[in-house]
């Protein structure tokens, strides 16, 4: 799953202890969701996407579509 | 103490729990080695020697309010290294079994707690240098 949580964090100016204090998260996840390595849970992403105010798929992406 | 709001607070919580527990375990293994040891044997003796383990209860209580608390990355990062812990203590104490039958020196059930803890520590430092 592609994100563009990097983006979206540094439109708004926040570092990523700001964005996962925002998500009362971890550094650790929000560094592992941008990174790529670590795809959110369902409750999370729409945290995510409530706090930048953006649909989730405009957000995150899969890699590839389902067969 | 590093890390946001988040981290610190849970952090917090974590460490009054376990230190409690581990205040808890260690009053009764004073008890337990200056009223047990003494006593005759029985089951009353053996109840006090085990006695300690109320206190090792209650840091299994806070590990598993750990676990619910932190968040779903760190929670699934932790299981995972646990897990991956596990396997390699079995592997090495399933090993030293073979060893013993080989002449090596008969080790206490106690030295499986502290190859665990190893583990742990040497799974998360390599799994930490593997991520940068």
């Amino acid at each position: 799953m592609n994100n563009h949580l990097r983006e979206l964090r540094a439109e708004h100016g926040w570092s990523q202890a700001r964005l996962a204090e925002l998500l009362d998260v971890s550094r650790q996840t929000v560094i592992a969701i941008e990174s790529g390595r670590y795809d959110p849970s369902l409750p999370l992403a729409f945290a995510i996407s409530r706090l930048f105010q953006q649909p989730i798929e405009s957000i995150f992406n899969p890699d590839q579509e389902p067969a | 103490m590093s890390g946001n709001r988040h981290e610190k607070r849970v952090a917090r919580m974590y460490f009054r729990e376990l230190i409690a527990a581990l205040v808890l375990y260690t009053v009764l293994l004073m008890a337990a080695i200056h009223f047990g040891r003494p006593m005759a044997p029985g089951v009353l003796r053996t109840a006090v020697l085990l006695s300690p383990m109320i206190g090792f209860g209650a840091a299994i209580w806070a590990i598993v309010r750990q676990i619910q608390r932190v968040d779903e990355y760190v929670r699934m990062r932790l299981l995972e290294n646990v897990s991956l812990a596990a396997a390699v203590t079995a592997g090495l104490t399933f090993s030293y079994g073979f060893l013993e039958t080989a002449g090596f020196p008969k080790l206490s059930m106690f030295t499986v707690w502290c190859v665990l803890c190893l583990s742990v520590g040497a799974v998360q430092l390599v799994r930490k240098l593997i991520d940068r």
